[in-house]
């Protein structure tokens, strides 16, 4: 286990450096950020002054080294929008994000695994078209359609929930749903396909002849083997929804990650949208790591590796 | 399948329709405490002026800050503020009497040092002043005495009483030392109606009256006791804030929703200073754009029924231009060549210009809606110009117009929201950096206009630039905006076209 | 003996119900896949009007149901007065070739590297995975800047982007499959046979993949699609008049709280195509599943 971690540790120390090094490349390539930050009525001259003032002017790979040299030692500079420290920005809007992304993560797999490993005991029954029908709904529906025809039942007709905002707990209810929605359809048809496979194995034929019950045969020993994507992708589907929804924030006006990068890279703020990426990058590294490991617990022979 | 879907859709759809009208009166949340609840769609930036070139930014630093003058708009006056009289000693020396008994958020008093101070240190460029034109033509600011300041002129500079009146706030000296402009942005203090006393940066913003507001301040004393700013990015969700009446204030709603708002909220449309335009690259370093041939540019004038998009997208009062500039500006002459829709004219044009089979041309358009952008496009095609259509953030966009690497440009201009029409073809025809027209005739004038002290001559001048501008269709002039709000029916909300919400000036009925 | 019986009519049973259903789905999302198809390739003919035709002093009129329809336009138009209808059939073309052509490609390098990364495990693996990780932190939105400020905002530059960006949850799944499988007795009959590794890959490895990878390539088609919409409503995709269905939802978006039908109506289409990927998708499974055994 200790050699696994180790290597883990140098490939997540690799892809944090790695990602870190294309995306400022890429900044500079997608804008100018002095030309961004002298704003619509900045002139040339205004532009040039900024690129002194902010040390922009300077080489590229200068530039580069000095920030991932500072950002070793935790210090993620200032944003260029707002003036105050990235780590102080960021620490606001985390919390945030981590709320939401985890209660929306647990929504989503407590709804689709059961109801992906209902649907696949009888492939085709009502049950199992039903599970499709929600599915397709729920990756045509866009999402900041469904979050609007929420917000104006729930909160403009019945006023039961905030209609925007995250300052009562009440205010996460909606974003919650809709994010947890948008990621169900994935989890469910994984849950689906991995159990109609395993069901179909001959150990499964094995136990179902020595008679053990059924629920027995389904959670322990057909969900045990299915589950070994869907341990990968949900890590994925995790990540994906910490980095955040930038659609869901937009619409119920919540401060989360997925807006600060969204609109920082639209301001061209470099030192906010490094540091997201390079925290992005670490948090997927952790979860494939943990999906890995979850996966080896599940499946000794995979330990070996 | 389908039915199940399109049942669904059209449930949704009765929804949202229903909800839309029968939803009961808005609760007017905001008059029962005393708050004006405020949304602005973009993030405002760190509260230090200098440093802030957004819109929504500015607005809440002009009620955290003064400036040494003030301008009435209504009337156009200056009015003293910091200051209570000037005079200019010699051409390029202004002397200021500074106010007696100002204190600010903090409880510092008010005195000629903070005026040495803020403005000598916000013209080092060192110090990243984001608009360069607004602190480059002070040389230094000079103590006379504790309430006598000087400011001494590196060139005349027409403009200088405007950009005094509010644009350049006057910081508290020793807090200001201290925390320097990061300080500023962490906590702003000024001597302003509000003062901040509570800030998410680029989320959320409460402020509340400062009573301590000096007397005799030209902005007075606000009638609304707290304002709460939020940031909502989605304008349907305002929408439904607005409609639930959570919400009091709110702007630039498209005006397609804002005719359906009318009957549901007060909608109150103003004219703004800013003003949307096409630009022609004539220069273009080297590249033979068709733009360069003055009879391309007129083709493409007469092509475009700029009527029909200004009825279908500006709304309000907007109008269509025929000047490089806003009417409402001095100096805006209007006895200008007009180009009228005319799309056989526009063919026999491109014609003449040995284009008969066409021609393909590429728009970059930046801060405007797509669909006008579009609506341009479709009707060029129709004389036979093929518009390949790039939408850019306006930074990007700017940059290759700059560069000579585009040969029609759409974006919009606002003129700082000033009124005079130095602040526009000075920039866009004067020979600097965002000149591709590099007309030698037309920046002797503008030259000539900015630096003359008298009106009649600036004026005259003026006038024939913007002739000579319209003759050979530098600019496809498009139309001037109006700006809608959204407001809470029991609020009194006067706009001012320099796009500057002034809540300070409003009240509950 | 009783019990084997039992087992034995259940999986006959199961048998039945998968034949039937394959059936069922294959004709069903055959069929509407076929019709999706054929509205694609005629499009120009089935229209009533020129999809990109302006027309300012008609804008957004509503569909045929509402009571100040036009029916010269039966699902009205939109926000430039462009008919509605043709715009949606038109809009196929562009949903169909994106989503289709952009999964399959994606599929094939995420199926690729999650093969070898499974399979050969240790510093293949690792590499691999780090080549994953570091795909998975990278901004779509950031790269997709950067390749229009590169190679200019079309359909094909985005086609290119998403193809190059979306093979993630590819290789992700079929990495973690491909590890439960790689010690499985016929794998390990395989090697010890003295097979390739490349014919193991592909012969032993990637027919036991079929089910997770229809299942992902149905998942990608409506992700790639909506993907599509998203970044050409940023300016980074498609052309402004080409009708695309996403293009279309992300047009409607400003004006969804009083003409939700802007949105409904392509919403609706994708809506069918999804389900029709899905159920074929689902069907060929079942009856290649039927057939093996």
């Amino acid at each position: 286990m200790l050699p696994f971690l180790t290597r883990r540790l140098i490939v997540a120390a690799l892809v944090a450096l790695a990602v870190s090094a294309v995306s400022f490349g890429l900044m500079f390539v997608a804008g100018d950020p002095a030309v961004v930050l002298a704003g619509q009525a900045g002139r040339a001259q205004d532009v040039e002054i900024i690129r002194q003032a902010y040390g922009l002017d300077r080489p590229m790979p200068l530039q580069f080294f000095s920030w991932i040299g500072k950002a070793l030692t935790g210090d993620f500079g200032t944003s260029l929008y707002f003036n105050l420290p990235v780590g102080a920005i960021i620490a606001e809007r985390l919390p945030v994000t981590l709320i939401l992304g985890s209660a929306a993560f647990l929504l989503a797999l407590l709804v689709s695994v059961p109801l992906g490993i209902l649907a696949s005991i009888r492939p085709g029954s009502a049950l199992d078209r039903a599970a499709l029908m929600l599915a397709v709904f729920g990756q045509a529906i866009p999402s900041f359609w469904l979050g609007l025809i929420l917000i104006v039942v729930f909160g403009v007709w019945w006023s039961l929930v905030p209609i925007s905002g995250t300052e009562t707990w009440q205010g996460y209810i909606l974003p919650v749903i809709v994010l947890s929605y948008y990621a169900m359809p994935a989890l469910m048809r994984m849950t689906r396909a991995g159990m109609i496979d395993v069901l179909g194995a001959d150990y499964i034929r094995t136990a179902q002849a020595k008679g053990l019950p059924r629920i027995r045969i389904l959670l322990i020993h057909a969900l045990r083997n299915a589950i070994l994507p869907l341990v990968s992708l949900a890590a994925v589907q995790f990540g994906m929804m910490l980095s955040g929804s930038i659609v869901i924030e937009s619409v119920f006006a919540i401060n989360g990650m997925g807006r600060l990068a969204w609109e920082s890279l639209l301001r061209s703020d470099l030192p906010v949208v490094q540091a997201i990426i390079l925290i992005l990058s670490l948090i997927y590294v952790t979860l494939t790591t943990i999906a890995d490991l979850i996966n080896a617990w599940l499946d000794p022979r995979l330990r070996s590796a | 399948m389908t039915m199940t879907r399109f049942g669904f859709a059209s449930l949704a759809g009765a929804i949202l329709a229903a909800s839309v009208t029968v939803s009961a009166a808005p609760a007017l949340a905001g008059k029962a405490d005393d708050t004006l609840n405020v949304a602005f769609a973009l993030e405002p930036e760190a509260l230090d002026t200098y440093k802030i070139a957004g819109r929504e930014g500015l607005i809440l630093a002009r009620h955290i800050y003064d400036g040494l003058l003030y301008k009435d708009l209504d009337t156009g006056e200056i009015k003293p503020a910091l200051a209570t009289s000037w005079r200019f000693v010699d051409p390029t020396t202004m002397e200021f009497d500074l106010r007696e008994g100002v204190v600010f958020h903090n409880g510092a008093k008010f005195s000629a040092d903070d005026v040495v101070y803020t403005l000598n240190t916000v013209l080092d460029p060192n110090y990243g002043t984001r608009f360069r034109i607004a602190v480059d033509w002070i040389e230094k600011v000079e103590k006379v005495s504790d309430l006598k300041v000087r400011i001494k002129m590196a060139k005349p500079f027409a403009g200088a009483i405007e950009m005094l009146a509010d644009a350049l706030p006057i910081y508290p000296a020793a807090y200001f030392k201290e925390g320097g402009s990061a300080g500023m942005a962490a906590k702003p203090v000024g001597t302003g109606p509000y003062r901040l006393v509570e800030m998410t940066p680029g989320i959320r913003y409460a402020f509340e009256r400062f009573d301590g507001h000096y007397a005799g301040s030209p902005k007075g004393k606000p009638a609304i006791g707290k304002l709460v700013v939020r940031t909502i990015p989605e304008l349907n969700t305002q929408f439904a804030e607005l409609l639930a009446g959570k919400l009091d204030w709110t702007w630039r709603i498209p005006p397609d929703q804002a005719s359906r708002l009318a009957s549901r909220i007060q909608v109150v449309s103003g004219p703004i200073m800013r003003i949307a335009y096409v630009g022609f690259a004539v220069t273009g370093k080297g590249k033979d754009y068709p733009t360069k041939n003055v009879l391309v540019r007129r083709a493409i004038n007469h092509a475009v029924n700029r009527e029909a998009i200004v009825k279908a997208f500006a709304g309000g009062a907007s109008q269509v231009l025929n000047a490089a500039c806003n009417p409402k500006q001095f100096g805006c002459a209007q006895d200008v060549v007009r180009y009228d829709y005319a799309p056989e004219k526009a063919k026999a044009l491109l014609t003449e210009a040995g284009f008969s089979g066409g021609l393909d041309i590429e728009m970059v358009f930046a801060a405007m809606p797509r669909p006008v952008a579009e609506a341009i496009a479709a009707d060029l095609a129709k004389v036979g110009i093929r518009v390949t259509l790039n939408e850019q953030q306006y930074a990007a966009g700017v940059q290759k117009w700059r560069a000579g690497e585009l040969p029609a440009f759409f974006t919009n201009w606002g003129s700082y929201g000033t009124g005079d029409v130095a602040f526009i073809i000075s920039n866009f025809f004067g020979g600097g950096a965002d000149d591709l027209v590099q007309d030698k005739e037309v920046i002797e004038l503008v030259a000539t206009a900015d630096s003359a002290q008298d009106r009649a001559l600036r004026q005259e001048n003026y006038a024939k630039a913007l002739k000579k501008i319209a003759e050979q269709a530098y600019w496809l002039p498009m139309y001037d905006f109006n700006i809608n709000y959204g407001l809470s029916p029991a609020l009194v909300f006067k706009p001012h076209p320099d796009e500057f919400a002034r809540w300070w000036l409003a009240s509950w009925k | 003996m009783t019990m084997l019986d039992l087992d034995g009519r259940l999986l006959q049973r199961r048998r039945l119900w998968r034949r039937i259903n394959a059936s069922v789905g294959i004709r069903l999302g055959g069929v509407l896949l076929a019709l999706i198809f054929f509205i694609a390739l005629f499009a120009p003919l089935l229209s009533p009007h020129d999809p990109i035709a302006q027309d300012l002093t008609r804008r957004l009129l509503p569909p045929f149901w509402h009571a100040s329809a036009d029916l010269a336009h039966p699902l009205g138009t939109d926000h430039l007065g462009r008919d509605y209808l043709a715009r949606l059939l038109h809009g196929s073309q562009v949903s169909l070739g994106i989503g289709i052509g952009v999964t399959l490609l994606a599929g094939a390098i995420g199926t690729m590297l999650g093969l070898m990364a499974g399979y050969f495990g240790g510093r293949v693996d690792m590499l691999i995975s780090f080549v994953i990780t570091t795909r998975l932190s990278l901004p779509i939105v950031l790269v997709a800047l950067a390749a229009v400020a590169l190679g200019g905002a079309s359909l094909r530059t985005l086609a290119i982007v998403l193809s190059l960006l979306l093979w993630d949850r590819f290789a992700v799944v079929v990495r973690s499959a491909t590890q439960g499988l790689r010690n499985r007795e016929f794998v390990q009959a395989a090697v010890s046979f003295g097979a390739s590794h490349l014919r193991i890959m592909l012969c032993s490895l990637l027919p036991n993949l079929r089910n997770i990878l229809i299942v992902v390539a149905t998942l990608e088609v409506a992700n790639v699609i909506l993907l599509e919409a998203a970044l050409s409503f940023l300016g980074l995709g498609a052309r402004p008049p080409t009708p695309s269905w996403g293009l279309m939802i992300a047009e409607g978006r400003e004006h969804i709280l009083f003409d939700p039908w802007l949105i409904a109506l392509p919403g609706a289409a994708l809506c069918l195509l999804i389900l029709a990927v899905n159920l074929l998708g689902d069907g060929v499974r079942d009856a290649l599943d039927a057939k093996a055994s």
